[in-house]
């Protein structure tokens, strides 16, 4: 029984997966943020995870940390990170004052956001309106509401299903620009999309 | 000052009001609708399931999930999922993850996730969870993203990550 038994934690130590553990890795964006640890039972003192590129092997009381090395990655570990969905893209397009239709300018936008959803399986499509503080919130709330329609409505029309649309209205409570009451703002008078 | 009336264009908003029709339709056929709607599986490979309370579905692409959900896959089977603060999960082969909480708050961007990962392994890129104001309270259970493995708690402060569970 016993030597058996050492052989197969010999065999399991060697695959290298007989503990848990967990990799801290940089950001898409270079920075990096940090992981507490704790044991599930009891309220016993946290390991902070907070080196990049580093791997806490979770084993009785204490995980130990040792940074990933030239080793790097095991292989199972490099194709999960390669199969995470890409990251979610935002888009903004500017509108008339006063109305539902865009600024010539953004009609590249529309565009680029048009191609973000079809090349997206399964994807999400956020849709919040905004507008300057020109007229009253109640009125605000309504227009950017419609600003927001009138998007995912082209959208619908260029044949992408309603289920994966939502849209919202923010009125004038979200500025870009920070302004005073009844300032018209070109920048403010906007609809952001975020693809996902 | 003028706004532009839907009336100019109602045939296009017949067809779309019927489309969207047939969309809950065939939505209340899989899904509760009482529960709302946290994330949605991007992609499967081999054996994945969402295991819904005694339901078990096969995941496929554009499937909401709910909190609560199970996420599984089999010796070969992968998923990826994306919710509704831009976390984003890659669920390897072998796996069972629980999706145990998720409120979320899109306008103020703060919120609590807990997921559970039983056995197999998830890498993740978190995401505005994780920035949720917590009062000072790093680790309060219900606030900011937490994941929970059979003997650790693990706290996420915005990062890039790999946890492996072996069974």
């Amino acid at each position: 029984m016993r030597p058996k038994a050492t052989a197969i934690c010999a065999a399991l130590l060697l695959a290298g997966c007989a503990h848990s553990s967990v990799v801290l890795l940089p950001d898409e964006d270079g920075g990096h943020g940090e992981i507490g640890i704790r044991q599930a039972q009891g309220a016993g003192a946290e390991t902070v995870l907070n080196q990049a590129d580093s791997r806490a092997t979770i084993s009785g009381s204490y995980p130990s940390i040792r940074p990933l090395g030239a080793k790097g990655l095991k292989p199972s570990e490099a194709a999960l990170l390669a199969a995470l969905p890409p990251p979610a893209k935002s888009f903004t397009l500017y509108f008339r004052e006063g109305t539902t239709q865009i600024e010539p300018e953004s009609a590249g936008t529309l565009e680029q956001i048009r191609a973000e959803v079809a090349s997206r399986p399964g994807a999400e499509v956020q849709v919040t309106g905004h507008t300057d503080t020109v007229g009253s919130d109640a009125d605000n709330d309504v227009l950017s509401r419609r600003r927001a329609d009138e998007i995912l409505n082209w959208l619908a029309s260029n044949g992408f299903a309603r289920a994966m649309m939502t849209a919202v209205g923010r009125g004038e409570r979200q500025l870009k620009q920070p302004t005073a009451d009844n300032v018209s703002n070109g920048v403010n008078r906007r609809v952001e999309v975020i693809v996902r | 000052m003028v706004l532009r009336t839907s009336s100019e264009r109602l045939p296009g908003w017949r067809s779309a009001l019927r489309n969207s029709f047939l969309f809950v339709c065939a939505g209340t056929l899989l899904a509760a609708p009482a529960s709302a709607e946290i994330g949605r599986v991007k992609s499967t490979i081999g054996i994945a399931t969402v295991e819904r309370g005694a339901d078990k579905l096969p995941a496929t692409t554009g499937q909401q999930l709910m909190p609560g959900d199970w996420l599984e896959t089999g010796k070969d089977g992968r998923m990826s999922v994306t919710f509704a603060d831009n976390t984003r999960f890659a669920v390897g082969p072998d796996s069972r993850i629980e999706l145990t909480k998720f409120e979320y708050d899109p306008t103020t961007e703060q919120g609590a996730f807990v997921a559970k990962v039983e056995r197999g392994s998830i890498a993740a890129v978190s995401g505005r969870i994780t920035k949720t104001r917590c009062g000072g309270q790093t680790g309060a259970p219900t606030c900011g993203m937490q994941i929970e493995t059979p003997d650790s708690v693990l706290d996420v402060r915005g990062t890039r990550f790999i946890i492996t569970v072996p069974k």
